[in-house]
């Protein structure tokens, strides 16, 4: 660990929770270093989560945090930012935090362009209650609530965040760690809402029902499906067709409109 | 610098030998006493991190320290006398 991600880890809490090649860890290491990077102060800074393995990150890094409530992290950070404009506020969430219990908040904290930085580890179910679907499963894939594949269509958040006002709005994915890094680092600097969307290795409640045994192998399957988006559009453009499995990476979306909870 | 794994946080998931571009991890063989397989590390030297670190001031790679779910790759100071001799290669 470099020395100053160190200064912000909870070393007595580590080994973390998490199971063996969960990428959870990874997103840690990413966002860590786009915050040292920043040169914020540990007192000025607050992460806050909801309820999830993604969640649990929050409790791990050594600023103040807040552990709240399944699908209200968005609220919580609401309340932080404005109370406390001059604080430098980080959400950590996960797919079924964020677009299922917590859709509304999602939409409602983009629309206001609130300042603050919403980091969606999005590993396509909800890992810690054993492995169901959630509005992110893409079509056609296993979990313990669509045992035949999920045949609704799965939410696109960097598209949704996007779309309803967030000033930035990026994905990428647990093995692209320094574009994640960068994106993260982006969103920082960043007045307003930013999104950053990380699609995350499950090995134990994902990959294992999808023929993705080990963090490797859910690697591999992200490095060769990410698609840039640029190249999405051009693809698009020429008519060329887009495989099933591919999805997305990139920014989506980088403006300047007016935001809340930017201190005057 | 010298690159080490800390076998108390390390989980096995061998994360860090699918990315290492210079395949510096390789697939541990025997269980630690903690019953998890830590990657071998071979001929760490080689790694552009520990050869340039000092030379250039600044992180280089560190693919594996950032990929490692569980925060265990670092590296350390090499103390005097050590045996192995570094060798650059450009
Ligand atoms: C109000 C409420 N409903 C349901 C739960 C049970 N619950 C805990 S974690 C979780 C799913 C978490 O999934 P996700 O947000 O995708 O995070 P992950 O564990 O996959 O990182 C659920 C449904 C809860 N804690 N509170
Ligand atoms: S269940 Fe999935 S998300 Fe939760 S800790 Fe295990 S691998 Fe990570
Ligand atoms: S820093 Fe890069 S080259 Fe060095 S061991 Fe890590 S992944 Fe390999
Ligand atoms: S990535 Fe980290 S936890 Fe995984 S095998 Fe390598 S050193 Fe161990």
């Amino acid at each position: 660990m470099s020395s100053k991600i160190k200064d912000w880890l909870r070393q007595d809490r580590l080994p973390h929770i998490y199971c063996t090649g969960c990428g959870n860890g990874t997103v840690i290491n990413c966002t860590l270093s786009a915050v040292t990077q920043m040169g914020w102060e540990i007192d000025d800074t607050v992460f806050v989560s909801g309820i999830g393995c993604s969640s649990r990150a929050s409790g791990y890094i050594s600023t103040d945090s807040l552990h709240t409530t399944h699908g209200r992290a968005l609220a919580f950070a609401t309340g932080v930012k404005m109370a406390k404009p001059e604080l430098n506020v980080v959400v950590f969430t996960g797919d079924g935090d964020l677009s299922a219990i917590g859709g509304n908040h999602f939409i409602h904290a983009c629309r206001r362009n609130i300042d603050m930085t919403v980091i969606c580890i999005n590993n396509m179910i909800y890992g810690m209650t054993g492995g169901q679907g959630s509005p992110c499963t893409p079509e056609g894939k296993y979990s313990t609530t669509t045992p035949y594949g999920a045949h609704e269509p799965a939410f696109d958040l960097a598209e949704l965040a996007a779309a309803a006002g967030a000033n930035y709005s990026a994905r990428w994915t647990a093995y692209h760690v320094k574009q994640l890094s960068d994106a993260i680092k982006t969103g920082l600097e960043k007045p307003g809402l930013s999104f950053i969307e990380s699609i995350t290795q499950c090995p134990t409640s994902y990959g294992r029902r999808n023929k993705l045994r080990t963090a490797s192998d859910m690697l591999e399957y992200m490095r060769t499906n990410a698609l840039l988006l640029s190249k999405k559009r051009r693809m698009e453009e020429i008519g060329e067709e887009i495989p099933a499995e591919r999805f997305t990476v990139g920014e989506f979306v980088n403006r300047n409109k007016p935001a809340m909870g930017v201190p005057k | 610098m010298k690159l080490i794994i800390d076998e108390t946080r390390c989980k096995g998931c061998n994360l860090c030998t699918t990315v290492c571009p210079y395949s510096i991890f390789t697939e541990g063989k025997k269980l630690n006493e903690r019953g998890i397989v830590v990657p071998v590390l071979d001929r760490p030297q080689r790694c552009t991190n520990c050869r340039l670190r000092n030379l250039y001031n600044r992180q280089l790679c560190g693919v594996c320290q950032l990929i490692c779910p569980d925060q265990a790759i670092s590296w350390v100071e090499e103390t005097e006398g050590l045996t192995e001799k570094v060798v650059i290669e450009y």
